[in-house]
């Protein structure tokens, strides 16, 4: 029986550590001293003719998938940036790329460990890392790409949103709807959202549309682990409504469109930009997605930019291709941007840094994501969306529309 | 009408997964004395693990393997862990169960990342129709399969020898072992039946109208928490009623959401938990738990 209890207390002390996980801090050199290179005041993060630029993501967490798209298109895009033009034609640009795992404690950490040497953050993935490196990412004037469109993110002046914010995106997408005869004026329209941040701003979109255009919305607020939305569409069918509202992950939107099948609910579906995945073709519901899902995106699909997958499919080969390399790509350009602002005003600081990015107010990325304004603190980044339905081509979706503003969009951003 | 009907038919079929999952819950606890709290890292296991072979060597090849698979984790961490320290204090091997799940889920969610398998099931999102009352095939094989191993189960557990030595291990577990039970199968057994429940019961969540594996799933095994309890943790009949009035409580509270609105949105999700609370308020043992009596 000792050795039992030994063995116990070992094992548990052997849990406990590889539950908690192990985390390595890189300290990097302290680079504070601001010196002049030419004419181009430089600070924090730029060594020699090195810029790093921060990138915390999740490679291991529950956005593994869409935050290795996203990274690998970032890296993509700056070795062929670094090949070629550089930035402010000498600085060429190195990613300090830290895991996540999608837990906020560990985003904190990782930034802690690498602020020191970090000029900007090219992405910080996850609305509660973000939230919870608000204060630091204030404290360190440090300009962040957050591949989330949460009304909150915008509040900070140093985040460029990469996108308009949900309630843009689903306004724009029942505007479409409404301007395809989808649905009509008065319709009864059934909302899925998310609780939390997420959910309420596509919820806020939908209800600005229901008061403009006469819809009575039926709400149905779930949380991210309800996986089976059968009661929410009976609650629909009952209710008679002519079309779906989603603000939620891919999971539920596969099973509101397959049950929405079952139950006969033959009806147009309108998400946001994260209810889609390209993994959801494989599976039963995809002939109900292919014919009734529309999602409004900010980010405009792969298969409109053959150039970037092909030089992606050809660095990572044996992976299924997602949009979100086109965010990546998108995300990396409106950085490449911010810096060459930064450039030409002289100031490569992390605070000549943030000054350029809020006075850029209109970032065009060649089409890989919609015309951004990072000028307006609290505001919609953008009013314009891209209206996209699943298809068999790479990245799962096609481009019905290209970026698009509704009449409806004005009211919702004055 | 066909609301309802459509509400309780769902309910149903997700109270006869849930039934099945505290079933699982209520045979270990029978069995070992332990509360196991890595179910929902063994339905994850045993839907991943069924959607990854059934792509090589077939759907029911892939379901048999899956399954055995994941009875084999059960009897791993029965052999492993609690027989070992039986005699420990029964919160530790709580714990234990506890941090075998942490990491069993990250390292299926770092597997899985933020795709969705799809398990591949022959049924695929077909589904058949009563008149106006719609269900997929695949809950409609879910509750004929629980109905089936439920059956099984009860037979078992009234005329085998491995059923009769665990019912006598639970009245009194000394006098039992004083008898010539050996516990320690009795116990191991429970953990393989627990654990392939479990996977069975994965096999079903995973299918229409949930789209496919993904690590949400093991949520679903802390909603089986109530059922497993509410029926009495210790009355494997008490775990299948638990399940089905879980499963109907949570289809008809997320259905009527609008007229349930005084109780605010996402009544469906806490309804488990306050059905759970009611019954133990009137019935502290569950519905049909034994009731524990100390002589002082």
């Amino acid at each position: 029986m000792k050795l039992g209890h030994r063995t116990g207390v070992l094992l548990t002390a052997t849990v406990l550590v590889a539950a908690s996980g192990c985390s390595t801090k890189a300290q990097d050199g302290d680079d504070t001293a601001t010196t002049a290179e030419g004419e181009v005041k430089t600070g924090r993060g730029i060594e020699g003719n090195t810029i790093t630029l921060g990138v915390l993501t999740d490679l291991t967490g529950v956005f593994a998938a869409l935050g290795a798209d996203i990274t690998n298109a970032h890296t993509l895009y700056w070795e062929k940036q670094n090949a070629g033009d550089k930035v402010c034609g000498k600085y060429t640009v190195e990613l300090d790329i830290k895991d996540t795992n999608y837990q906020p404690a560990q985003g904190v950490q990782l930034y802690s460990g690498m602020k020191d040497s970090v000029l900007a953050m090219q992405q910080t993935i996850g609305s509660p890392i973000n939230a919870a490196l608000t204060e630091a990412y204030k404290a360190d004037a440090i300009v962040n790409i957050p591949p989330a469109w949460a009304r909150s993110l915008t509040e900070l002046p140093g985040n460029a949103t990469p996108g308009a914010t949900y309630d843009v995106e689903l306004t724009n997408g029942l505007s479409y709807a409404l301007e395809k005869g989808l649905i009509q004026e008065g319709d009864t329209i059934g909302h899925i959202y998310f609780e939390g941040e997420y959910g309420a701003g596509g919820l806020e979109g939908s209800k600005y549309m229901a008061e403009k255009h006469n819809f009575k919305i039926v709400e149905a607020k779930i949380k991210p682990t309800d996986a089976d939305m059968s009661t929410q569409i009976t609650q629909f069918k009952a209710a008679g409504v002519k079309a779906i509202a989603l603000t939620v992950a891919p999971t539920q939107t596969a099973s509101a469109a397959g049950v929405a099948a079952t139950q006969g609910l033959d009806v147009p579906i309108i998400g946001s930009n994260p209810v889609f995945a390209p993994g959801l073709l494989k599976g039963p519901a995809a002939a109900a997605l292919k014919k009734n899902l529309i999602v409004s995106s900010p980010v405009n699909t792969i298969d409109k930019h053959p150039e970037l997958l092909e030089e992606y499919t050809a660095k990572f080969p044996n992976v299924t291709v997602s949009n979100g390399v086109v965010l990546g790509a998108g995300m990396s350009d409106a950085m490449r941007q911010i810096l060459d602002k930064a450039c030409e005003n002289g100031d490569l600081t992390p605070e000549g840094v943030l000054a350029a990015k809020t006075s850029l107010d209109n970032v065009e990325t060649d089409g890989l994501i919609v015309p951004l304004n990072f000028t307006q603190v609290g505001q919609s980044p953008s009013r314009q969306n891209f209206i996209l339905q699943p298809a068999d081509v790479p990245g799962g979706a096609k481009a019905l529309t290209e970026a698009i503003e509704s009449d409806d969009v004005e009211g919702l951003t004055k | 009408m066909t609301t309802f009907l459509t509400l309780l038919l769902n309910g149903l079929s997700l109270g006869a997964i849930y039934a099945l999952i505290a079933l699982g819950f209520s045979v270990i606890f029978k069995a070992s004395e332990v509360v196991s709290f890595m179910h929902g890292s063994l339905l994850l296991f045993g839907a991943y693990t069924i959607a990854q072979l059934n792509a090589e060597i077939g759907f029911l090849p892939a379901v048999a393997l899956g399954v055995a698979a994941t009875a084999g984790i059960g009897l791993l961490v029965e052999r492993l862990l609690i027989n070992r320290l039986r005699g420990t204090a029964v919160i530790t091997l709580a714990i234990l169960t506890i941090g075998v799940d942490i990491i069993l889920v990250t390292e299926l969610t770092r597997r899985i990342g933020s795709d969705i398998l799809n398990v591949g099931h022959p049924w695929g999102g077909e589904f058949v129709r009563l008149g106006e009352v719609g269900i997929t095939e695949n809950r409609l094989y879910a509750m004929l399969t629980a109905v089936v191993l439920m059956g099984l189960f009860f037979v078992a557990f009234k005329f085998s020898s491995w059923g009769v030595a665990m019912r006598a291990a639970a009245e009194d577990g000394e006098t039992a072992a004083l008898m010539g039970i050996r516990r320690g199968r009795v116990s191991a057994v429970a953990w393989v039946v627990g654990a392939g429940l479990a996977a069975v019961a994965g096999l079903f969540l995973v299918g229409s109208p949930t789209p496919g594996v993904s690590p949400g799933v093991t949520s679903v095994a802390l909603r089986a928490f109530p059922a497993a309890i509410l029926g009495g943790l210790d009355s494997t009949g008490g775990a299948v009623i638990g399940g089905l009035i879980i499963g109907i409580a949570e289809a008809l509270a997320s259905g009527y959401q609008e007229q349930l609105l005084f109780l605010g949105r996402g009544f469906g999700d806490v309804v488990p938990y306050v059905v759970m609370i009611l019954v133990l308020l009137v019935r502290p043992s569950g519905l049909f738990g034994t009731k524990e009596l100390t002589r002082v």
